[in-house]
């Protein structure tokens, strides 16, 4: 063995040759067997029939994440519409009650003069219009509603509505069908023709829009709703 | 002798550290001629404890060895005979049998050494 001391070069040079084979061989039968062009056939079908039942479970989820998302928006769109329909029934009784401010076709009723005139004549052509259909109702821009004081304040001696003195000439001003309003006021044996009596005649005219303010919001303290069931 | 076994794992490190892409193709072709760069590298080690070992052979061998039996698979490929099987009998057979007497020589010499150390030390006792 002495003698053949000369054998690790070559022996070296073989084996690294051979490690280097080896990996090289080995990387390649590896990427050979992943290779999908070496799989046997029926490993194929198998592999192709669990892709299909994949791609088939997958489109089941598909179509029933889409149901769930058609039924969401439909849920949506439905509370959309409520809420906007809340709103509009919302608005519709703020604008009724005189919450609101309010524009619209009427009538106006203007009073010239204070002598002759008390303050039930005021309230009866208030209600002659409320009888004729009349939606808003305002004396010199103060918005008559459910809650409204009519009355006569008897040491300034003047016509009061919710604490305000109106000072004369005072406007009522209704918001409605304008001829039925006035064919209201006008009634033969009306309102109009009593006024008439003492002498009194206020102007009417009809106005294309008017506009009137929002009443104070009124205080509720003892008010609750009765159950209705 | 480690310097075999280094060399062995600088190969193995350069061909993980460099990809040499192989078409699979022929990965077959390759497979056989590494089953006989084995053959030739344990042949070459037997020599070695046969006390014949030739640097030249078994230098002309692995080159030689390793392309003709790729070349012949190859050849068999193409003539529909699957000469890579008489290749891979004739080089595994060839690898057991000269693994085997690797195997018989370290043995041997092991036991050896250890009787001349059993020897010596009864030798000092006795002394």
């Amino acid at each position: 063995m002495k003698r053949l001391k000369n054998w690790q070069v070559p022996v070296f040079i073989t084996f690294l040759l051979l490690g280097l084979l080896l990996t090289v061989q080995f990387r390649t039968q590896q990427s050979y067997l992943s290779d999908l062009s070496q799989q046997k056939t029926e490993d194929l079908v198998t592999m192709l029939n669990k892709l299909y039942e994949k791609k088939n479970s997958l489109e089941r989820e598909i179509f029933t994440l889409d149901e769930q998302q058609r039924s969401f928006s439909a849920d949506v769109f439905a509370g959309e519409a409520l809420t906007r329909d809340l709103r509009q029934e919302l608005l519709r009784q703020q604008m009724a009650l005189g919450l609101v401010p309010v524009k619209g076709p009427g009538i106006t009723v203007t009073f010239e003069a204070t002598p002759p005139i008390v303050y039930l004549d005021i309230i009866d052509v208030i209600n002659e219009l409320w009888a004729s259909q009349a939606e808003a109702i305002a004396i010199n821009d103060i918005r008559v509603t459910t809650w409204t004081k009519i009355y006569w304040n008897k040491q300034n001696l003047a016509l009061t509505v919710d604490g305000q003195i109106v000072p004369f000439p005072c406007t009522i001003k209704a918001i409605g069908d304008p001829e039925q309003l006035e064919s209201g006021l006008r009634l033969l044996g009306g309102v109009l023709d009593d006024l008439a009596i003492y002498d009194i005649h206020p102007v009417v005219r009809k106005a294309e829009m008017l506009e009137l303010p929002a009443a104070d919001r009124p205080e509720i303290k003892y008010l609750k709703a009765k159950e209705s069931q | 002798m480690w310097l075999p076994l280094l060399g062995l794992l600088i190969g193995i490190f350069i061909g993980s550290a460099l990809y040499i892409p192989i078409p699979g193709v022929f990965a077959k072709y390759l497979s056989v001629a590494v089953l006989a760069a084995l053959d030739s590298t344990f042949g070459g080690v037997k020599s070695i404890f046969d006390d014949r070992f030739d640097a030249a052979i078994l230098l002309t061998g692995f080159f030689t060895n390793t392309l003709l039996a790729a070349l012949l698979a190859y050849l068999g490929d193409q003539l529909g005979v699957d000469l890579y099987l008489a290749a891979v009998f004739a080089f595994g057979v060839r690898i057991f049998q000269n693994i085997a007497f690797i195997r018989r020589q370290l043995l041997a010499r092991w036991i050896q050494k250890r009787h001349l150390h059993a020897a010596k030390e009864n030798g000092n006792e006795e002394a």
